[in-house]
């Protein structure tokens, strides 16, 4: 079984307990208008080209004579500054493995694990359970989660890793729909359901400047979610740096100046991630 | 709280370096030169010169004394005179004695009277020539009515230190006189140990609290930075003030304590490039000393470093140092292990440039190998003929005589000489992609490659991109390149193993490079881990500059995939972080757990750096207003706007891990 994945990060931060490794799968049905990761919204893989150092040569433009290039129109194996590559590579399930495991002393003395996110990684899931089943008893494993999924296949995943981290954006469904795309109902539905199971979980707010982080939105979220948990992450303005390199364009204008943490008191249980 | 008048005095005014210092303008090496002087006679005589000159002076807001107020030293032998003594000798640097570590604990303990009773004439005459100038201060104290340091100045240093004050103005008192002998990178040796016994005594009497002995241990830093502009080293900052805490003792037992704690602490608060702090850690170091330690990795000083008892003590052992000794090691100016006291080494007398190396068994095996292991053996047979010739360049040492720093050392039971080896990924990436796709794949012709270093990558822009971009590194925690360094640094001992140098010591290989990652690729053309002629090599035992790294993990397990007990002449691991991750708690303990397993997995030495790539690039184009801006370059810390530009885009380029 293969799947696609865009970036595997070792020393994950900020994905969970102790030392992580992230796996990035690739494709994502939501578009949020703040996403910081847009090569990853496309399933499938795509030329990368970092504009910053580019001497203009042409190399990458010229014929070359390898298969993996055709379908991009580039020569990925020629820029002197490697800035020329494609986002996204097919693992085999086993591959990914092996090379999961070889963290596994440092996952084990610090708590750590793996935790696998994108992308949507519940976009890939067959693939996504089989690695989570390999993984099972073995090394610590979660997943971060639009919770954009069908009532199944959340299930069968949440069940089948050891802690799950989902985003709760809105709770209005036209905002949702409005900011990402897709409507907001399975997604919450799948969060009710987590709460009511006793999978360890972590609810997650994007704190995005006058979209998410207005009161009446994060109120909602607060009463939604009631004594569960939730880290509500700052905007990070750098969001809008890999757009250019996947030929997007970033529509959202929000300065530094304008990001600050608004009034979270009536969290019962929050923390706010800066 | 921090000493503000004393901070803006001496780091920030600064203009007491214009007030209070005078030339020394006699030329003393035409007067000795004339006089026909003896080696011993020069040394002492200028000794005694520039102690007459010195003039004490003292500021009510200081409790710690003495600064220089001679502006330069004097040269003891003419430029004829050094050109005869470098056709007879080798003469390491500049010829004057470096990276010791005297026995301050014994000196401190026992006062200068009474290593006067058996020292020679020229020891009796540095002895005097100090008290004459401590006796300025004394004097200079009574006018001032200062009662503090009238009674520490009628104690010290003809007595031993009562106390932590006396005992940190003792310290001061030999540091500085040791550079006024002209005797340079010296070091401070394991502080918290030797000044143990007179802290917890006061702690314990009640003279002070944790928060007052801080203080007092704050103004004792800043006297590190009252003269170090005038200690310069390749650039300024390299000054080898080099202060090292924590270790195992005979017992394994963990000695950080209460001072080596308040140390941390002083220079996190403090942000001065002096002292440089070092860690003496080991698998039982708790991760609550690593976090605190990392607190003071977010300073952004480059410091500290950490050295892993567990594999430096038997590493010593095995070179032949005493148990008693090995367990006691501190490090030099940067990285390279010494022992205090005993120690006579020349820990960084030379170094072997292994990417030349290999680059030239490439280049002249690859035609005809039959397989990659001819190639290997050439290797083998052009390292052991470097290790020769370095070898070979370096009989008769003759360094200058320090009548002051013997005084100060039980004898001079080791002398064994350091050698570097630079550029380690380079050369091990180099080997890995012949191996693969000349002698393995077979999809790049011996030909191909050699025409491709030799115009530069000019002529063949894909086989740049594939060997520098493409082919396994060191940091990818590939087995089959960590193997092939492995190859090359053990062959580095081998080819120095059991070989005796000009003093009856042994040599030591090392993993440090000095300046030699700048000044040995200089040098050196194209080669084929896809490095450009004239590119740096990563400092130290780093990776490649270029190398694409997953992250901190596989560099670490790269670099401690092999055992570096047969090469323990020192040379660490840098990990460079971008500053921003050390703003949460949970981070930092992350940070910590990456350090201690580094610890675990038997690396030998780890240095981290919080570097802000954004405020180095801002630093240059307005450097005025970044004075304080501090970034680690080899084996020491420095003031950003300081250093050449060379030294600055270095550290620019390094790998820096985001997260």
């Amino acid at each position: 079984m293969k799947a696609t994945i865009f970036d595997i990060k070792e020393f994950a931060l900020n994905d969970g307990e102790g030392i992580r490794t992230t796996v990035f799968f690739k494709g994502c049905p939501l578009r949020c208008a703040w996403c910081h990761n847009p090569e990853g919204l496309s399933p499938a893989p795509e030329l990368y080209i970092k504009k910053n150092g580019c001497r203009n040569c042409g190399l990458c433009k010229k014929d070359c004579r390898h298969p993996e290039c055709k379908p991009f129109g580039r020569c990925i194996h020629i820029c002197p500054m490697d800035l020329v590559s494609v986002a996204g590579r097919e693992w085999n399930v086993n591959e990914l493995y092996d090379m999961l495991m070889r963290g596994k002393a440092i996952y084990e003395s610090t708590g750590g694990g793996v935790t696998f996110s994108g992308g949507e990684p519940l976009m890939q899931s067959e693939f996504l359970f089989e690695i989570l089943e390999m993984l099972r008893g073995k090394v610590h494993t979660a997943i971060e989660t639009s919770g954009f999924a069908s009532e199944n296949v959340f299930k069968k995943i949440a069940s089948a890793c050891d802690f799950v981290i989902m985003d709760i954006k809105f709770i209005s469904g036209e905002l949702h729909k409005k900011y990402t795309g897709c409507s907001n109902e399975k997604i919450l539905d799948n969060a009710k359901w987590l709460i009511r199971s006793n999978i360890p979980h972590l609810f997650r707010t994007p704190l995005i400047p006058t979209i998410t982080d207005t009161e009446d939105n994060l109120r909602a979220i607060s009463d939604f979610i009631g004594e569960e948990k939730i880290e509500l992450l700052k905007y990070n303005t750098l969001a809008s740096a890999k757009y250019a390199s996947v030929g997007r364009v970033f529509d959202l204008n929000i300065s530094s100046e304008e990001v600050s943490i608004p009034n979270v008191s009536f969290f019962k249980n929050a923390t706010v991630r800066k | 709280m921090m000493n503000k008048a004393l901070y803006n005095f001496y780091i920030v005014d600064r203009s007491y370096r214009e007030m209070y210092r005078k030339e020394f303008d006699r030329n003393l090496a035409e007067e000795f030169h004339s006089a026909d002087l003896s080696d011993e006679e020069r040394l002492i005589r200028r000794f005694e010169l520039l102690c007459e000159k010195e003039v004490a002076h003292i500021h009510d807001f200081e409790k710690i004394v003495m600064l220089r107020t001679n502006k330069n030293i004097p040269e003891c032998f003419t430029d004829g005179e050094w050109a005869e003594r470098r056709k007879n000798h080798y003469i390491h640097e500049n010829g004057y004695v470096s990276n010791l570590s005297p026995n301050y604990a014994k000196v401190i303990e026992k006062g200068l009277l009474h290593f006067r009773k058996d020292a020679n004439e020229y020891g009796v005459r540095a002895i005097d020539a100090c008290l004459s100038v401590c006796d300025r201060y004394l004097e200079e104290a009574r006018k001032q009515d200062r009662q503090d340091l009238v009674k520490i100045f009628s104690q010290i240093p003809r007595y031993g230190a009562r106390n932590f004050r006396e005992a940190l103005q003792f310290f001061r008192i030999i540091h500085f006189f040791l550079w006024l002998e002209g005797d340079y990178h010296n070091t401070v040796g394991r502080f918290d140990q030797y000044m143990y016994p007179y802290f917890i005594a006061d702690i314990e009497r009640g003279v002070y609290t944790k928060e007052t002995a801080l203080d007092l241990i704050e103004d004792f830093f800043i006297s590190f930075n009252k003269d170090s502009d005038l200690y310069v080293g390749v650039q300024q900052g390299d000054n080898g003030q080099s202060m090292v805490l924590g270790g195992t003792d005979k017992d394994g037992n963990d000695t950080y304590n209460m001072l080596s704690e308040l140390c941390l602490i002083a220079s996190e608060e403090l942000k001065l490039i002096d002292p440089k702090i070092n860690l003496r850690v080991s698998k039982n170091t708790p991760l609550s000393v690593f976090e605190q330690c990392t607190k003071l990795t977010r300073a952004g000083l480059g410091f500290p470093q950490y050295s892993n008892d567990d594999v430096v003590i038997p590493a010593l052992i095995k070179y032949g140092y005493a148990p008693e000794d090995a367990i006691n090691y501190v490090v030099a100016a940067c990285w390279e292990f010494i022992i205090p006291g005993v120690g006579n080494d020349i820990a960084n007398i030379g170094a072997l440039n292994f990417p030349a190396v290999i680059d030239r068994a490439i280049r002249e095996a690859i035609g005809s190998a039959k397989g990659f292991n001819e190639l290997l053996e050439r290797t083998r047979s052009l390292i052991f003929e470097e290790c020769d010739k370095i070898r070979a360049s370096i009989h008769d040492v003759l360094v200058a005589p320090s009548h002051f720093m013997d005084i100060l050392r039980d004898g001079k039971k080791y002398n064994n000489f350091g050698i570097h080896g630079s550029g380690i990924a380079s050369a091990a990436d180099a080997l890995v992609a012949v191996k693969k796709y000349v002698f393995d794949e077979g999809s790049v012709t011996p030909e191909r490659l050699i025409s491709a270093l030799d115009s530069n990558f000019e002529s063949d822009a894909e086989l740049l991109h594939k060997l520098r971009f493409e082919a396994p590194k060191m940091g990818h925690a590939d087995p089959e390149v960590d193997k092939l360094a492995g190859f090359i640094i053990n062959t580095f001992a081998d080819a120095l193993d059991g070989k005796t140098n000009c003093l009856g010591g042994c040599y030591r290989a090392g993993s440090g490079t000095a300046m030699y990652y700048l000044w040995h690729a200089r040098e050196l053309g194209a080669t084929a881990d896809g490095r450009f002629a004239s590119e740096p090599f990563g400092t130290n035992f780093s990776p490649n500059l270029f190398a694409k790294i997953p992250g901190p993990i596989s560099v670490i397990e790269s670099f401690t995939a092999n055992d570096m007990t047969r090469n323990m002449n020192g040379g660490p691991l840098t990990l460079e972080f971008a500053s921003s991750i050390f703003n949460n708690e949970e981070s930092m303990r992350k940070v910590a757990e990456l350090i201690k397993y580094f610890i675990m997995r038997g690396g030998h030495q780890l240095q981290l750096n919080a570097v802000n790539l954004d405020t180095m690039k801002a630093a240059q184009k307005n450097p005025e207003l970044y004075r304080n801006l501090v970034v680690r370059i080899w084996g020491w810390s420095a003031y950003f706007v300081e250093l050449d530009r060379e030294f600055q885009n270095h550290v620019m380029l390094r790998q820096e891990y985001t997260v």
